[in-house]
């Protein structure tokens, strides 16, 4: 079981996304904006981030280069979720482990989150 | 007096209505129920603004998705996913609302309208914003707070809710203006209507206006009585005479139709309303642009039509005429009537058959505002300095007598012509007389005509009395 942060401002798609990765026998803890997402990472390291672009306060972009400034958790794989901004992302390669478009299926993220979890 | 900085909403028809625009660093609701036009308005506003360089936060609470949103968007014209997250940033509040409340809420849109520099702002969901606060106090000082933040820094906003919030409520007396959505049932067809219900310190086009939906967004048709209010006395006729394109019927006439006047042809089906208008318009030069605005037949057909009554039509192609067909679908009268005024103002149109107005009737929702519709359109079309010849069909096939379209036809044109068809000892019979030329001396006798090899034919000799029989010139006179 690994410990899995999902960042988004969409709550209610976060939390539906959170209940998808408990079944699987993760557990999830869910931030609302990109810096609630840091202070949660910083609290207690996750071992993944999924994280959506837009976002207020801190965008995924933001909050993906402030854990890459931060050799404390730089190696944190994240995935970007994204409904438009998926090109903007496969820009940033070094940022993003994964970058999936939504709507995208629940199969496809699962594999994703397998393929880069480690063990 | 100082004039109000504004935006423009990039929406066709509604910055007119809004008396140029939004106004910058204003607040406005934009209310109506779901399906309304809420969101395409809103967002079509925010992407122009956008590519004006302008920065918008798009702000949602509960609502669909923002991935549907924009596969929706994605349908159209206006919508540019390069922008999203650079220029336009879609941010949901509903944790922070539920979680923090209004007050959080205000100071998360505070911060973020700074951090992201946003001249707009378009916060989707007040209703849920109502239902998070107590009292009414509470409401009003969530919107104070958001205008106020907003207004400091030169940010409009527009704030959407689904609920038809009535004149008292607490949102409605804070802010500058109410835009309100809805449709109604026209017969079997919906038609949908905004209504700038509020406009503080603006003199917005007031009552109802239609828009429409397509691919390009949303487009607003201003009522044009609204829009055009040249008063009569600002349309003078002009002592220049334009050939009706029958050398006969000009002599009728006194030297053919008062130049800038509006011509009604009324008469039945079969008579020749085209025809007589077709003759108009063979006339049309380079010089004298003209313009064939009808519903009944394309331009296949009516070239067709004047070939085979040997009249002479500007080639296609050229700048001499242009002919437009309209289908007797369901039309919106205030959008035929802007695309006409539009065309006669680009192509600087002098000559103008309208074929025929009925189908301009048949578009209208509100029948009781015909007239004010009619003598709108025809003083602005005199404004415009075109000469316009329009047709009417009558409902009799075979009788002498004709009945007017419409009440006070002096209220809309200038001039008259009759055609009628009859029978005669077995003989169908046709007459042309001119009824009424304003300010005009006129042969008003009615005259036998007939269709020739080339096209309408009056016969110079053949008057007819007031039966409808015929008599010779000199029993007549």
């Amino acid at each position: 079981m690994a410990l899995i942060v999902v960042a988004d401002d969409e709550f209610l798609l976060a939390a539906m996304l959170a209940d998808i990765l408990e079944d699987e026998g993760h557990e999830t803890t869910l931030a609302s904006h990109g810096h609630e997402a840091l202070e949660r990472i910083r609290t207690r390291r996750p071992a993944l981030l999924i994280t959506d672009f837009m976002m207020p306060i801190m965008t995924g972009l933001e909050l993906a280069q402030a854990i890459k400034a931060d050799q404390e958790i730089s190696d944190i794989p994240i995935i970007l979720v994204s409904g438009a901004q998926g090109d903007i992302a496969r820009q940033h390669g070094d940022l993003f482990a994964e970058v999936l478009d939504k709507p995208y299926r629940h199969a496809d993220l699962i594999a994703a989150v397998e393929r880069l979890l480690p063990g | 007096m100082e004039e109000f900085s504004r935006i423009a909403s990039g929406i066709k028809g509604l910055d007119q209505i809004l008396d140029g625009g939004l106004i910058k660093g204003a607040s406005y609701i934009v209310q109506g129920r779901p399906g309304a036009g809420k969101t395409i308005l809103s967002n079509q506003i925010a992407f122009h603004h956008a590519a004006g360089g302008g920065s918008v936060l798009f702000v949602t609470l509960l609502s669909e998705s923002h991935d549907r949103l924009f596969q929706a968007l994605g349908t159209l014209d206006f919508f540019n996913a390069q922008r999203l997250g650079n220029d336009i940033s879609y941010v949901s509040v509903f944790q922070t609302m539920r979680e923090e409340g209004l007050d959080a809420v205000v100071q998360l849109l505070r911060r973020e309208t700074k951090r992201r520099k946003a001249t707009l702002l378009v916060f989707d969901g007040l209703l849920n914003a109502r239902d998070r606060a107590d009292t009414d106090f509470d409401v009003k000082t969530f919107v104070a707070e958001v205008q106020g933040q907003a207004a400091f820094v030169g940010c409009t906003v527009l704030f959407l809710t689904s609920a038809s919030l009535e004149e008292t409520s607490p949102e409605h007396t804070m802010v500058d203006g109410v835009i309100e959505m809805g449709d109604m049932l026209a017969g079997v067809r919906t038609v949908r209507q905004l209504q700038v219900r509020k406009s503080r310190g603006s003199k917005a086009l007031g009552g109802l206006h239609k828009f429409e939906i397509d691919r390009r967004g949303i487009t607003v048709y201003p009522r044009i009585e609204t829009v055009f209010a040249e008063a009569p006395e600002a349309c003078e006729l002009p002592s220049a005479r334009m050939s009706t394109g029958l050398l006969l019927l000009d002599d009728l006439m006194e030297g053919g139709l008062p130049a800038g006047s509006i011509t009604l042809v009324a008469g039945p089906t079969g008579s020749g309303k085209t025809t007589l208008g077709l003759h108009f318009l063979a006339r049309g030069t380079a010089d004298e642009p003209a313009l064939h605005f009808g519903f009944f037949e394309n331009e296949k057909r009516l070239r067709t039509k004047a070939a085979s009554l040997g009249i002479a039509l500007p080639e296609p192609d050229s700048s001499s005429l242009t002919i437009r067909n309209r289908a007797l679908g369901e039309q919106l009268i205030d959008r035929l009537a802007h695309e006409l005024i539009d065309e006669v103002q680009e192509r600087q149109v002098k000559r103008l058959f309208i074929d025929g107005l009925g189908g301009f009737e048949r578009a209208a929702v509100h029948r009781d505002r015909l007239l004010e519709f009619f003598a709108t359109l025809t003083n602005k079309l005199r404004s415009l300095g075109v000469t316009t010849m329009a047709t009417w069909e009558t409902r009799e096939i075979l009788a002498p007598e004709v009945h007017a379209p419409f009440g006070q036809v002096s209220a809309v044109l200038d001039n008259l012509v009759l055609l009628r068809q009859f029978e005669e000892n077995h003989e169908l019979r046709r007459s042309i007389s001119i009824q009424k030329m304003r300010e005009s001396v006129f042969d008003f006798a009615p005259r036998q005509y007939a269709f020739a090899q080339d096209g309408f034919k009056i016969d110079e000799g053949q008057r007819v009395n007031a039966k409808g029989s015929a008599a010779s010139a000199t029993a007549a006179s």
